[in-house]
């Protein structure tokens, strides 16, 4: 009887001793904010100072669009294999939410972004005392989708495009020759950078047409997206290019006014559809969390080395130099 | 002549007791029929799950090992030399620091330099995977999709294995899996342990021994009746509006100035605990008062009779009759937390975690929501992951469930051998 | 053992038992905090709801359209979804959930009941998000292929409600077969006595004799069911829709609240509020189908002896 308690109690001082031993592993390093930037090596030749990994350790935490995020997750898992030590995590929850966590919770260091600050979010973070930089890190190709089982729709004009997000119930009510089967809809969450582009490229920032289409669905989590459309020859839908790279067996991308996403689209300008990816940071974060500086370093060098594999486009060298630049202003005194 | 009854001649009984008995066995085949559903489902659930955890796997390398050393098609065919000489030359810089750093490449053993060529150069990609049912009946047509894609390779994967408990969330599902995760629910359910525990057996305690008759206590107990058939995601509603939002100083550790991060916030395990202890107190309050229920009053009536107070009855014959069964409900109420998804999505686990848990003010994942997320990406891969994990957590809550089990006859029987 | 005996009887010791039955009663307060919190919660966020310019009570109670970015808050179609999962689950779970209970009290041997109650309690161990899984992965591809891939959508109601009832089918059946064994045995007895044949005497005497039990069980496995979120986020669709085809993708009153929720929405924005308001009504639902569940069950309550 009173052996049993005792034992129950010991048991429970035990397992709760343990428990800091269970966090064994990759356990997370004490963190002190240091000024002196002990991961710079060499330079590299564009300016930026090389970060060894190895040396760098304290917590990142980033948030925002689920069009940046695979590519976040391959910078963040390469920094990883290279000796990275400490926390990062990533919240892949729509760039609306991201820069509501930036800009106004104050909860993230990094926003990830498929679209541009908007000047609210801007005030915002003025706000809370913090100044955003606009580091400018891919291009992406906005893939518009249908399945593999879908053989009558190869191109669409932006017109069509409008129409088929959101006046028209059937496909034959865009082009007669379509099936009159009701067009199912597939399309991002109200909080995605990637919802806010398509309103406004092809409605002119009104999210109200597409919002009332019939047969909508929504997701901030693409993955769910491609389930969908993968599922009738009758769904269309449309998200960062590198959902349907991954996907590429089993979904049909649409070229828009003729013109087929591809790299030299995208480069040359001619593809309709291509956005800006961006990350968001802050100066003083930077300056006292010199990991969240390192790496946006990281980043910025070898993001062009992923950037393809992962299913998007480089940026144009301009963009990236002014990250480099301003990278550079924001680490003045530091390095 | 034919007896007559009340109800008919004897014919006619009989024909009706034949008809009434047939209608009676009709009806035990829809019972039994029913029954045999019912474990029907148990197993399809069983097998769809096994079913995605083992499989041939399609793979193409990105790098072929024969293209590194000719003539050789796997890096396990690698000499010693070989493997040394092609790691230096085809990791890439960043990655050879690292490896260099951790344990320098003449120091390690093949195998580990085989699997670092593995990971960082050959990079086999997964084109395609099956189930276990289609890799044990459709292997021609196994065969035949490996052909018609160049370059790619089969072998027989099983996704649920050493590694597979032991590496962390990663992209590629060839390497992921789901340590973090697992740590993860662990800390979770400690802190709701902690917390659930000591209150719901103190106010079960109350409930049975202390509380009068009287309204108050009447509503008090329909109360938590009520609150244990809440669904679960509303307790993750008052969780992200209570220790998220407006408690964030505590849960996020910032109160104790532990964190000089400007960046802590609500979303860490100490929120999550509490929440799911929210949760599952009402199932421990009502399971502990079933337990003090169960006491027979002669115990009480006779600890009084020799002199004891209220308390020491309580704490020294009470309790200790129902130990046993209030324990064993406990580890039953903290297994149902451990699957619980909803609430903790509602607060906010995190998509990406790269690192172990290493306080209650750690963001966190758990395995259910591994599981939700995975299951969630539409590559065949992500199912077989999803498979495994699953087939992870029921192993884990078999183990909790039987503990509870072999506790409660333990206790039973050495309360059986001392009386 | 008892350390009492020298202990006069004084003021000493009642303090002690005074401060240990104060603990205990503030423990049990906290349960009506509990509840206090949850209430005050969702009606506090609903008001912040409900105080918008933008939305209208009756509009909310009887509009067609879910979309609060753009302004239409009519909750109909997410109580459809939720309702047509639910319908769906008990239609499946009930029939056979009291069949199992029926041969397990009336008909299983001992061995039998042996081995089949701790498979329900296998069944209803298992984790929502299995159940969730299992959808996608086995029932959606048979509908699919039952009934065919353009009739059937990826995601639809149809699939979750038939999880769903597995789901609450362990539940049933237990709770079932509960009330049924509580029928004293005298009353099968007499109705032998007269005549009646085994199925006679469990359809017109066992049944009627539990139904309070019963009815209970039944209305706590639909409370249950329209609270379930797991299933229905991974298997029902992602957006709201007004539709009586349970083959169709509509997002359910849960499912809509975890979508919501893990996209982090700005406190204060529309998308915020609304989630606790749709939070509120689950809560009424659930609450009002647990109290009428527990009043059926002392109301009709028989006593036999």
């Amino acid at each position: 009887m009173k052996r049993n308690l005792h034992l129950l109690s010991i048991s429970l001082v035990l397992l709760l001793s343990l428990s800091p031993l269970a966090a064994g592993g990759k356990a997370e390093q004490v963190t002190t904010p240091s000024n002196s930037l002990a991961w710079v090596e060499e330079s590299l030749e564009n300016g930026l100072p090389k970060v060894n990994p190895l040396k760098v350790s304290g917590n990142i935490i980033t948030a925002g669009s689920s069009t940046v995020y695979p590519l976040s997750e391959r910078m963040a898992e390469r920094f990883m294999q290279e000796g990275y030590s400490g926390t990062i995590t990533i919240d892949s929850i729509g760039s609306g939410a991201g820069f509501e966590r930036f800009a106004v919770a104050g909860e993230t260091d990094i926003a990830n972004a498929s679209r541009p600050i908007k000047d609210k979010e801007t005030e915002s973070a003025k706000t809370i005392g913090r100044v955003p930089l606009e580091f400018r890190i891919g291009t992406d190709a906005l893939a518009v989708v249908v399945s593999k089982q879908n053989t009558f729709v190869q191109n669409l004009t932006k017109q069509e495009l409008a129409k088929v997000f959101s006046t028209a119930k059937l496909w034959s009510e865009v082009n007669p020759a379509w099936p009159e089967e009701p067009i199912q809809r597939f399309i991002p969450g109200t909080d995605s950078g990637t919802f806010d582009y398509f309103s406004e490229e092809i409605f002119n920032k009104n999210a109200e047409p597409i919002l009332s289409a019939s047969n909508l669905q929504l997701s901030e989590d693409d993955n769910i997206l491609v389930q969908g459309i993968k599922g009738s020859p009758y769904a269309i839908g449309f998200f960062g290019y590198a959902y349907y790279a991954e996907n590429a067996s089993s979904l049909n991308i649409l070229s828009i006014e003729g013109i087929e996403a591809s790299a030299v689209n995208v480069d040359n300008g001619t593809y309709p559809l291509a956005r800006p990816l961006y990350l968001y940071s802050d100066a003083s974060i930077m300056r006292n969390k010199s990991q969240v500086a390192a790496f946006i370093d990281f980043y910025l060098s070898y993001v062009n080395e992923e950037i393809v594999q992962v299913g998007y486009f480089p940026a144009p060298d301009k963009a990236l130099e002014q990250g480099r630049t301003l990278w550079l202003d924001a680490m003045r005194g530091i390095y | 002549m034919q007896t007559q009854s009340l109800f008919g001649t004897e014919t006619d009984i009989n024909t009706l007791m034949g008809k009434r008995k047939r209608i009676g066995l009709l009806w035990k085949v829809a019972f039994l029929f029913s029954t045999t559903l019912a474990i029907l489902f148990l197993i399809l659930l069983l097998l769809t799950v096994i079913d995605s955890s083992f499989g041939y796997v399609a793979l193409r390398n990105e790098v072929e090992p024969s293209s590194l050393i000719a003539g050789k098609k796997s890096v396990k065919d690698f000499s010693r030399a070989e493997l040394e000489r092609v790691a230096a030359t085809n990791l890439s810089s960043g990655i050879l620091r690292r490896v260099e750093y951790e344990k320098p490449l003449e120091q390690r053993t093949g195998n580990d330099l085989v699997a670092l060529l593995e990971q960082y150069v050959i990079k086999p990609k997964v084109l395609k995977t099956w189930g276990l049912w289609d890799s044990l009946t459709h292997t021609k047509a196994i065969d035949e999709y490996s052909r018609s894609e160049e370059g790619s390779y089969l072998t027989f994967k099983s996704w649920i294995n050493a590694e597979f408990f032991l590496a962390d969330q990663s992209a590629d599902p060839l390497h992921a899996g789901i340590r973090t995760a697992f740590l993860g629910s662990l800390w979770i359910i400690l802190i709701t342990f902690l917390f659930a525990f000591p209150i719901g057996v103190g106010s079960a305690i109350y409930l049975q021994e202390y509380a009068q008759d009287n309204r108050l206590n009447r509503i008090l107990q329909l109360n938590i009746f009520n609150l244990s058939a809440v669904p679960s995601i509303i307790y993750g509603l008052l969780g992200l509006a209570v220790f998220v939002r407006a408690m964030q100083s505590f849960t996020s550790g910032s109160m104790f100035s532990s964190l000089t991060d400007a960046t802590a916030n609500g979303r860490t395990i100490l929120s999550g605990g509490l929440t799911l202890g929210l949760l599952v107190l009402p199932v421990i309050i009502i399971n502990t008062q079933e337990a003090l229920k169960a006491v027979p009053a002669s115990l009480r009536m006779s600890s009084y009779g020799v002199g004891a107070t209220k308390w020491q009855t309580i704490w020294h014959q009470v309790l200790p009759a129902s130990g046993e069964r209030i324990l064993t409900g406990t580890i039953l109420a903290l297994s149902r937390a451990l699957g619980e998804t909803a609430p903790l999505v509602v607060i906010g686990a995190s998509t990406f975690i790269s690192v172990d848990p290493t306080g209650i003010f750690s963001k966190f994942t758990t395995l259910p929501i591994q599981i939700y997320q995975w299951s969630a990406r539409p590559q065949g891969a992500y199912r077989n992951l999803a498979g495994a994990a699953i087939i992870a957590l029921l192993i884990l809550l078999m183990l909790m469930n039987s503990t509870a089990i072999y506790t409660r006859d333990k206790l039973a029987k050495k309360k059986r051998l001392e009386s | 053992m008892h350390e009492q005996t020298a202990h006069p009887f004084g003021k000493r010791k009642r303090i002690h038992e005074r401060v240990i039955e104060t603990t205990l009663f503030l423990s049990a307060m906290l349960s009506i905090l509990i509840t206090v919190g949850i209430a005050f919660i969702l009606i506090r966020e609903s008001y912040l709801f409900f105080s918008d310019p933008d939305v209208r009570l009756l509009d909310f109670l009887t509009g067609k359209k879910w979309q609060p970015m753009i302004g239409l808050f009519g909750f109909l179609p997410l109580l459809n979804a939720t309702l047509t999962t639910s319908i769906i689950a008990m239609a499946l779970g009930i029939p056979i959930g009291l069949f199992v209970a029926i041969y397990l009290s009336e008909y299983a041997s001992d061995r039998s009941r042996g081995i089949l109650k701790p498979i329900l309690e296998v069944l209803a161990g298992i984790p929502t998000i299995v159940y969730g899984y299992f959808a996608l992965t086995f029932m959606t591809p048979l509908l699919r292929s039952i009934f065919g891939e353009t009739t059937v959508e990826i995601y639809n109601t149809a699939s979750a409600g038939l999880v769903m009832g597995i789901l609450v089918l362990p539940m049933i059946a237990t709770m079932a077969e509960d009330a049924i064994s509580a029928v004293p045995k005298e009353l099968r007895l007499a109705s032998y006595a007269l005549g009646g044949t085994k199925i006679e005497t469990t359809f017109r005497v066992v049944i009627p004799a539990a139904m309070s039990g019963l009815s209970a069980t039944f209305l706590l496995a639909l409370s249950r069911a329209i609270g379930e979120t797991m299933i229905v986020a991974l298997a029902a669709g992602a957006g709201p829709k007004l539709t009586a085809n349970p083959f169709e993708a509509a997002e359910t009153i849960t499912g809509y609240i975890v979508r919501i929720s893990g996209g982090d929405v700005s406190y204060n924005s529309i998308d915020y509020n609304s989630i606790f308001a749709l939070g509120l009504v689950l809560f009424l639902i659930t609450f009002t189908l647990n109290l009428t569940s527990r009043k059926i069950s002392s109301l009709f309550h028989q006593e036999y002896d």
